[in-house]
Formats: C-alpha cells, sequence, structure tokens
C-alpha cells in the first residue's frame, strides 16, 4: 500500500471519529464480557469471532496514527500499521460481524462494535475492497430513486398484476384500488420490498383496516447501509423521504425489514411525519379493532425470533408478541429472547454477499435455540433474518415452517 | 545522590505527576468535547426512564458484568468500593474531614483491610489476564497498569499492615505523613526529618514512585473509563 492510499484511508477512518466513536476505541478495558455474546464467537469459538478481537483490529490502527502513544510506545497497546494485510484483517472483522449489537448489551461501558465496524467498512470502500455485490446493490436503488415516468407506469403495471392475489387474502380494498399508489394525504405511506411477498400480505391488511394508504414506488431495503457508505445510506432513505413529503403522508410504516426501519426510524434525524414498522402498524390495528384475527384459522405451535434492529437496535419488542397473541394461543419464547436474543447470522449484508457456508456455520447457535422450543412455526419480521431462518431450516433440519409475521396476519383476517 | 533522587521523587515528581494527571485528563476531556457530535440515537432497546438514572446505575453497578460474570463482578465491586475508600484514607491523612468522622474511625481508614482487598482485586485480576481466552485478548498496557497499581498498593500497603498488624508497629506515624502531605498541597514542600531519617524511608519512595507513575500515565490510558462510563452507557440509554 503506498503512502497516497493509506492517507486516503487514514482520512476516512478520521471522517468518522466524533466522540462517541472516540470514547469506544478509548476505553475497552479487554474485559473479555462480550466474547459469549457473539453468536458466531458462541458457534465457531476462534477469537477473531470476538467482539472485542474486531474492535481491535480498528482500534490498533487509531492508535498508531491517531494518538501520541501509538507514535512513541506502540507496542504498549500493540498498535498496528495499516498496510495490505492490516486491510485483509479488516475484512475478516467487518464481514464476519452482522452487526447485530449483542455484545453491546455485554459490554459494562455499553460499546458499539457495528459502529466501530462501520470504520473498517468505510476504510473497505475507500481501498476498493468492499463486496462490489453491496455497492452494485445501493447505486440501483440510487438509480431507482431517479425513476422516470416509464418505470413509474411499469411499476404500477407489475402491482396491479398482484390484485387477483391480494382480493385472494383479503375480498374488499379499503380504498379504491386494492394497491393504491401515489394517494395525496394518505395517512400511511407502506415502503415495501422488492418482492410481492412484501406487498400481498400489507395490501390485505391495510385494506382490511380500512386504511387509507399508498404504496411507495421504492423498496425500503438500503444497501448502502449494508456496504457501510454513509452518502448511499442518506440518498436511499431520501427517495423515501422526499416521496413521503411530496405526498404530505402522516406516516412512512416500513415493511418487515429490520435496518430499512433502523436507518429511516433512528438515523435519518427528524422528519415531518411518523416513521413505523410494519409491526407497530398491525399492532395498532388489532388494538383499535379496526382489523380481526382468527385464531384457528393457523394451526401448530408458535415462536417469534426477534430481529435485532427491530427489536434490540429499534424497539419495536412487545409489538410482535401481542399480533401473535391473537393469532395463537400455543406460542413459546425463543430462550433467551427481546434483547438478548441469539442474532440469525444473515445481517450485515452477509445474505446479500451469498456466503452460505458461513452463515450456517455461524448460526449453529441460533439452530438449535430455534430446535429447543419444539415449535413448528417460526414467525419473524425482517427479509434477512427470514431468509437465514429459512436456510438454517434447511441446513439443520429443523422442521420448521419459517413465516413472517404479516404473512401469518394476513392469512387470519377474519370479518 | 541517593537523597537527591528520593528528595525528585517525593517532592518535585509529585507536583509533575499531578499536573500531568489533571491537564491530560482537561486535554482528553476538551478534546472530545470539539469532536463532533454523534447526532442520531445508538441507544439498546429496551428502554427505561429516566435514562440518566439508569446509566448511573450502570456505571456504578456494572449490571451486565453482574449478570454474565458474576465472579468478575464481585471482584470489581470490592476493588472500586476499596479504591473509593483508599482515596478518602488519602484525604483524611492530609485534613480532618468531619463529616467523614459521622462513623468514627481511625486514620488511616480500614486498619489495612482496604490496601488487602486491593491486593487480592489486583491480583485476580492479573491472573484473569494469564488465562485463555483472556489472555490474547490483553495487551501490555492492561499488564503494565495492574503492575504499577500492585505495586503502589503493595508498598502502600505494607506501612498500614505494619503499623496495625505488626507487635513492632511503623516507626511512621499519621503526624509526620500529615505534615508532609499539608506541605504539599500548601506548595511549600516540606520532608519532616522523621521521614527521611526512618530506616523505612524507602518505602514511602517507592510507594510515591509508583503512584506517580500512574497518575502520569492515567490520561493517557484505558482508565480513563473511569471519565467516559457514564456518557457511554447514556448513549446505550437513549
Amino acid at each position: 500500500m503506498d503512502q497516497a492510499k493509506r492517507k486516503e484511508l487514514l482520512n476516512l477512518m478520521d471522517s468518522k471519529l466524533n466522540n462517541a466513536m472516540r470514547m469506544y476505541l478509548e476505553v475497552c478495558s479487554h474485559c473479555g464480557v462480550c466474547i459469549e455474546a457473539c453468536h458466531v464467537y458462541a458457534s465457531m469459538p476462534e477469537l477473531k469471532y470476538t467482539a472485542v478481537h474486531r474492535a481491535e483490529v480498528i482500534r490498533k490502527l487509531f492508535n498508531r496514527y491517531f494518538k501520541l502513544q501509538g507514535k512513541i510506545w506502540p507496542s504498549l497497546r500493540d498498535s498496528t500499521v495499516l498496510d495490505d494485510e492490516a486491510v485483509n484483517r479488516i475484512y475478516e472483522a467487518a464481514y464476519s460481524c452482522t452487526g447485530c449489537r449483542r455484545c453491546m448489551v455485554y459490554c459494562p461501558f455499553g460499546i458499539d462494535t457495528q459502529m466501530i465496524m462501520s470504520i473498517a467498512k468505510l476504510m473497505l470502500i475507500g481501498a476498493d475492497r468492499e463486496p462490489k455485490i453491496l455497492t452494485m446493490l445501493a447505486d440501483m436503488s440510487i438509480q431507482k430513486g431517479k425513476a422516470d415516468e416509464a418505470t413509474r407506469q411499469n411499476f404500477a403495471t407489475a402491482v396491479r398484476n398482484l390484485e387477483a392475489e391480494i382480493i385472494e387474502k383479503w375480498r374488499t380494498a379499503g380504498g379504491d384500488e386494492v394497491v393504491p399508489l401515489d394517494i395525496q394525504d394518505a395517512n400511511v405511506l407502506y415502503v415495501a420490498l422488492a418482492g410481492k411477498h412484501s406487498i400481498i400480505p400489507a395490501a390485505a391488511i391495510m385494506n382490511a383496516a380500512k386504511e387509507k394508504w399508498s404504496l411507495s414506488y421504492y423498496e425500503a431495503v438500503n444497501f448502502g447501509a449494508f456496504v457501510g457508505n454513509p452518502k448511499k445510506t442518506q440518498e436511499i432513505s431520501q427517495r423515501i423521504i422526499d416521496e413521503a413529503i411530496r405526498l404530505r403522508v402522516k406516516e412512512v410504516s416500513v415493511c418487515e425489514c429490520g435496518t430499512a426501519f433502523r436507518v429511516l426510524r433512528h438515523q435519518m434525524g427528524k422528519q415531518p411525519f411518523k416513521v413505523t414498522s410494519f409491526v407497530e402498524t398491525i399492532a395498532r390495528y388489532i388494538r383499535e379493532g379496526r382489523i380481526k384475527l382468527d385464531k384457528n384459522k393457523i394451526k401448530g405451535k408458535f415462536t417469534y425470533h426477534d430481529p435485532c434492529q427491530l427489536a434490540r437496535n429499534g424497539g419495536v419488542i412487545e409489538e410482535a408478541r401481542y399480533i401473535i397473541s391473537h393469532l395463537t394461543d400455543d406460542f413459546v419464547e425463543l430462550t433467551p429472547n427481546r434483547k438478548y436474543n441469539w442474532c440469525c447470522g444473515g445481517g450485515g449484508g452477509l445474505i446479500a454477499i451469498g456466503e452460505h457456508d458461513f452463515r450456517m456455520k455461524s448460526a449453529k447457535v441460533k439452530a438449535e435455540q430455534v430446535k429447543a422450543t419444539n415449535a413448528n412455526i417460526l414467525a419473524t419480521a425482517c427479509e434477512n433474518c427470514h431468509t437465514q431462518l429459512s436456510e438454517l431450516n434447511e441446513h439443520y433440519n429443523l422442521g420448521m415452517n419459517v413465516q413472517f409475521l404479516s404473512s401469518l396476519v394476513a392469512d387470519a383476517l377474519t370479518e | 545522590m541517593i537523597d537527591k533522587i528520593y528528595y525528585f521523587i517525593m517532592v518535585p515528581m509529585v507536583y509533575l505527576a499531578f499536573a500531568v494527571f489533571f491537564l491530560g485528563i482537561l486535554v482528553r476531556l476538551i478534546r472530545l468535547m470539539v469532536a463532533p457530535k454523534q447526532t442520531t440515537t445508538l441507544q439498546i432497546f429496551p428502554e427505561k426512564k429516566p435514562a440518566w438514572l439508569y446509566s448511573l446505575a450502570d456505571a456504578f453497578f456494572l449490571p451486565t458484568i453482574g449478570k454474565h460474570k458474576p465472579l468478575l463482578w464481585v471482584f470489581l465491586m470490592l476493588y472500586h468500593v476499596a479504591f473509593l475508600l483508599l482515596i478518602i484514607g488519602h484525604l483524611e491523612l492530609i485534613w480532618d474531614i468531619k463529616l467523614l468522622q459521622v462513623i468514627p474511625h481511625k486514620i488511616f481508614l480500614g486498619k489495612g483491610l482496604i490496601a488487602l482487598t486491593l491486593t487480592i482485586c489486583l491480583v485476580f485480576f492479573l491472573f484473569r489476564r494469564f488465562k485463555s481466552p483472556y489472555r490474547e485478548i490483553s495487551v501490555t498496557e492492561d499488564f503494565f497498569l495492574l503492575i504499577l497499581l500492585i505495586f503502589t498498593v503493595l508498598f502502600g500497603g505494607h506501612m498500614n499492615w505494619a503499623y496495625h498488624w505488626s507487635e513492632y508497629g511503623f516507626d511512621l506515624s499519621v503526624t509526620e505523613f500529615r505534615e508532609y502531605l499539608s506541605s504539599m498541597v500548601k506548595f511549600k514542600p516540606a520532608l519532616p526529618s522523621a521521614i527521611t531519617g526512618s530506616p523505612h524511608y524507602i518505602i514511602l519512595v517507592l510507594h510515591v514512585l509508583f503512584a506517580n507513575l500512574f497518575l502520569i500515565f492515567f490520561p493517557f490510558s484505558k482508565i480513563m473509563h473511569s471519565f467516559f462510563t457514564i456518557p457511554l452507557n447514556k448513549i446505550r440509554r437513549g
């Protein structure tokens, strides 16, 4: 690595050194309490898969280049030089971490490894070493934000093709259209994913609730966040924010995608509309008596996986349980659950990258946790979690029926 | 020559150590305050209100360690409480603090038990680091700080233990220590001849030497967690 490249990467690191990050990098006492928090370490007990090790990869560079101590006594904190080998270590740290922040719950100081890994991911972009698929997907999302009239017409046509399937789930529409688009002053702007599984149940539920809603032209998923590019993260979110402001909606309800929800709700600052998870929207409809669910429609023993970005990092925890209590009387919690729930192992962009072998091995503890419930319906509320849990189900022969919460609700709708 | 070295450790180096300690901490805190602010929340849910109160509880009672590493928690709590009492004990060596005599006690506080508690805790922390996986995550600084503290506590404790637990006692009493320390506080340093003439002077010198080194190192070390723990826990609590 030449001097110019090193300087460029260190400038990227410098750009992330705000007050919280500086404390995260300076305060660790290497107590090791976080070691057992990581699902990767619990499944594959190697030191490189611990939160403290991952953070140290960045911390040792920080000490070397941003602390006087690293210049006069580098061995004191094992400060390391930024070279190609260090970039390899950065990659391994960043993309073996799902950003679930379970370690943050264990750390006595509350060190946020995901934040520290955001330095790692940004440096990898600078070194042209980030997983290219994530950048490509982020760019595609941004490109869609510049959609012309023809693209919007194509989207509207594709959505109309879903109408029959939606009506099959709930026969009457709330408004004039089964899937309303561009509804000015709508109560809810629903932001889905690029897939009918994310649109059909939601449309059925909102129509059943007689909601004045509108489907967003944009998909919720934020690949900018997965790849750790703050500019692209902002641009991807901004498409939705601009649409919500243009339509003057009261609420943006984000589909079952943990990262999309957390970015929009907690990382984009205050907006002139409320940001909710679709899980919260469903819970509200039940609470207000706007939808009714039939407990006899879905048979089986339920359990629920709290998606990290929705629950521990997003604050949507009890709403899911409230919904499930209207779906079944046969529910068992995963152990541990809520803020201590094990990550599914698919976050942080790992699903999009592929990494099937690593994801299966590193989530062994998750598979064991699910198996121990003896349930047969595994509900969750995040696209990444759903994909990962479905693959774990197959890989470990768990015999589960992995379902989105919204899908279960749509199937249980009754008059 | 050795007298000059001893004098340097007992007087100029003490001032130097405190200057580095206070200025270093100030610089570190100012640098943090002028750094760009974290503008979005980094909190963990579910939240409990008031967040500031829970943050204080997190910082002072270490509940996450209590839940996951109960033995470490016991030693950490003992260590931190003993360290607080140690600071109070040293302040009482300088001045009479009537408020603290609500519970009547002799000076130095604790009759040697504080130093003993600290020693046991520090040895536990040190030996814990020899064990995998803690050995692999430890860096030189972790050992360096523990060794500095162990030496400081052992030499300081030695004087207190000899005074309280030996039938021969210790030839330096609170009176001599107070004379020395209060002269230092008044910036009119005086080393009483009872101290410099004592056969145990070297023990005091070594205690002060390691304490000086610890104070000098403090602002540049992970011990700054004593200032950062509350704000960091507040960030986590939201």
